[in-house]
């Protein structure tokens, strides 16, 4: 197994009366909010980080959002950028730009062109279809947002591979006359992609594309339910076996000597679920295209009906879900296998029970950091996690995942 | 007539809409907003006794299906001029409600031939002021019951009140908000090419707003009045961005006199000069 370790340098420091008083620490808190002094002094932690990290054995990642308490990094790229200099030996996956989103998806590809050169070939493409308050951010129409993603993706894939002059794309969403990047990717054909989704159809067309499917804090059931449904599209299409590589898992990871200083250091990072998820319901709920119009009883009326009240409805929105892990408590994000947190020996146990109740899956991407977890306290989380876990599960052989 | 009609359902140009029906004489179309018509909508039985109206449900709206491609507002216009072509008789007076003022709008500048007259209520579709000054609510931006609050003179008394409501009618609800964001997301409900264009339009034109409209003011009302050569404007009190909802009576009688008046009569009334 690979181990991504990333942090998405969130900024916690607006005080809590403001956050409390505001319908949305995302998307529309003022930036007057955030120091720069202190956001420089968080990026550099950070790009510290991923430097123990490579000296380590562990791969990094970072990951976009935008305009909010819960990640500064707007743009992806220029962060990913800078480790792919400063780091030597680490893969880099940038989890990811935010595709559905860009209006000029040949950027895209010469941005990751030029970024797995600089790297020598050690980067990963993440791509996201986003949502949520991101569509504010962007500017980006939540309907079609999906058919965005695929024809995004399918731009930038010809774009990184075309080795024979320009071509031209007249697609439903984007067009683009005259498509040369110079330079294409280090790494042949072009790196790998990968993309954080869990709905069934998406993951389907994961599948199908062999585009590695990372399922973000979603639980042992829900992981299986979509890597099923990555692995049915694969047997339909006719296309080889899933493998474990094809699969990864992000989930909030903290290494302590015990299990009592694993937990409390590692619940910090729950700060991310409790205090950065809040968004105006416009933003998330509300928001066109997120739930099935099928849900409208359910998202609309503010007083449930009786038939209503405990029905386990199969169209429970991300925002639902989202409301769901804001209350969290550690112990109830350990036991959803949403948190790995204790001594080693915990941790690695934890993580192999997840696989074998969630399917096996070749990569492992941390979220390491996050609210007031210190740097150095996150130092200190990859060392251990390096030194004590990582290797036990680079030799261990979890089966029943697979078909 | 290139389409087929009964009294639910009506085929036109390829498509299968919803039509809500009534009445006879003058033939109206009648361009749904943000929400589809409520068949229980007072107004309707009112206009009934002045005109034959057809009301549509635009595609992706209420139960009228949306073809794959067609997701754009030049398809929403084109789809209107499908609409007046398939109407019985001659003539069709066109009346057009917040977004569906917009498209009844952008037809008539097409100076569609049976376009007999137009009725504008609290349209959208143009950009009046600068480029840091919003027109129109960012209706997608706000929590829903800013917009429920901003609609009506009376929310309490006319907005829809999503805790009564039927599942179907949510249901409903929520697709057309769906099919709304897919149309106008952005620009957020206008075309930034109409404005200069509405000098096009050549049929009397009514331009009718709720004095109390939180989605887009009258004064916004007074400037598209003022780009379209044949056109009058007129206010109804208490009444926000719907006055067919909250004044029916109200709005039925501007509706049905500016139809039945004599054309000289309205040039006579008409502020704007071609």
């Amino acid at each position: 197994m690979r181990a991504f370790y990333g942090c998405e340098v969130t900024y916690p420091f607006v005080p809590q009366d403001v956050l409390d008083s505001v319908d949305s620490v995302r998307a529309s808190l003022p930036n007057k909010y955030c120091d720069p002094k202190i956001a420089a002094d968080l990026y550099h932690e950070t790009l510290d980080e991923y430097l123990v990290a490579d000296d380590v054995g562990l791969n990094v990642m970072a990951t976009e959002h935008h305009a909010g308490i819960n990640s500064l990094i707007g743009s992806n790229a220029t962060f990913v950028g800078i480790i792919a200099r400063q780091t030597r030996k680490a893969r880099i996956l940038s989890l990811g730009t935010l595709i559905s989103l860009r209006k000029d998806p040949v950027r895209i590809a010469e941005e990751y062109a030029m970024i797995d050169v600089v790297s020598r070939g050690r980067l990963e493409i993440g791509l996201v279809k986003s949502g949520g308050s991101e569509m504010a951010s962007n500017n980006g129409n939540p309907m079609q947002n999906e058919d965005r993603m695929w024809e995004g993706i399918d731009l930038i894939s010809k774009a990184l591979t075309h080795r024979e002059g320009p071509f031209s794309w007249e697609g439903k969403h984007f067009t683009h006359r005259h498509v040369n990047i110079w330079p294409g990717p280090y790494q042949q054909p072009m790196p790998r992609l990968w993309a954080a989704t869990g709905d069934p159809r998406s993951t389907a067309e994961c599948g199908r594309r062999g585009i590695i499917n990372t399922l973000v804090l979603r639980g042992p059931e829900g992981t299986r339910k979509a890597w099923e449904s990555y692995k049915q599209a694969r047997r339909e299409a006719g296309l080889p076996p899933a493998t474990r590589d094809m699969f990864a898992y992000a989930a909030m990871v903290y290494v302590g000597d015990t299990d009592e200083e694993g937990m409390r250091i590692g619940s910090k990072i729950l700060w991310f679920l409790n205090t950065s998820l809040k968004t105006a319901p416009q933003m998330s709920r509300f928001l066109p295209g997120t739930a099935p119009p099928d849900a409208a009883p359910q998202i609309y009326r503010n007083k449930p009906r009786p038939a209503e009240i405990g029905s386990t409805v199969a169209t429970k929105s991300a925002s639902q879900n989202a409301a769901a892990l804001m209350s969290i408590t550690a112990e109830q994000a350990v036991a959803q296998g949403i948190l790995f947190a204790g001594n080693p020996d915990t941790v690695y146990r934890q993580i192999i029970n997840f696989q074998r109740a969630a399917g096996d899956f070749g990569h492992l991407n941390i979220i390491g950091r996050s609210g007031f977890l210190t740097h150095k306290e996150a130092v200190r989380g990859i060392k251990m996690f390096a030194r004590e876990v990582l290797p036990r599960l680079e030799e261990s052989k979890v089966h029943g995942g697979l078909e | 007539m290139t389409g087929t009609m009964n009294s639910q359902r009506m085929a036109v140009g390829g498509l299968d809409l919803e039509v809500l029906r009534g009445g006879s004489g003058k033939v109206v179309l009648l361009l749904h907003g943000f929400q589809t018509i409520s068949p229980k909508a007072p107004f309707l039985s009112e206009l009934a006794k002045h005109c034959s109206y057809f009301a549509p449900s635009l595609p992706g709206f209420g139960s009228s299906k949306r073809p794959q491609d067609f997701d754009t507002i030049y398809d929403l216009v084109r789809h209107t001029l499908d609409l007046i072509d398939a109407l019985p008789g001659d003539k069709v007076t066109l009346v057009g409600l917040s977004f569906g003022g917009w498209l009844a709008a952008e037809a008539a500048v097409l100076r569609p031939a049976k376009l007999d007259r137009l009725i504008l209520v609290d349209p959208l579709g143009i950009r009046i002021s600068d480029r840091e000054t919003r027109d129109i609510l960012d209706i997608f931006n706000v929590h829903p019951d800013v917009v429920r609050d901003k609609s009506f003179h009376n929310p309490r008394r006319f907005a829809p009140d999503f805790d009564s409501m039927e599942d179907a009618e949510l249901v409903t609800f929520a697709r057309n908000r769906d099919s709304l964001c897919l149309y106008s997301w952005n620009p957020l409900l206008y075309n930034p090419q109409l404005r200069g264009w509405l000098r096009r339009i050549s049929v009397p034109t009514l331009v009718l707003w709720g004095s109390s409209d939180g989605i887009v003011s009258p004064d916004y009302g007074h400037a598209y009045a003022k780009q379209i050569p044949k056109a009058r404007f007129g206010l109804i009190e208490y009444a926000g961005h719907h006055p067919e909802i909250e004044q029916p009576a109200e709005f039925v009688t501007r509706v049905a006199g500016f139809m039945s008046g004599p054309e000289g009569n309205l040039l006579l009334t008409g502020e704007q000069a071609p």
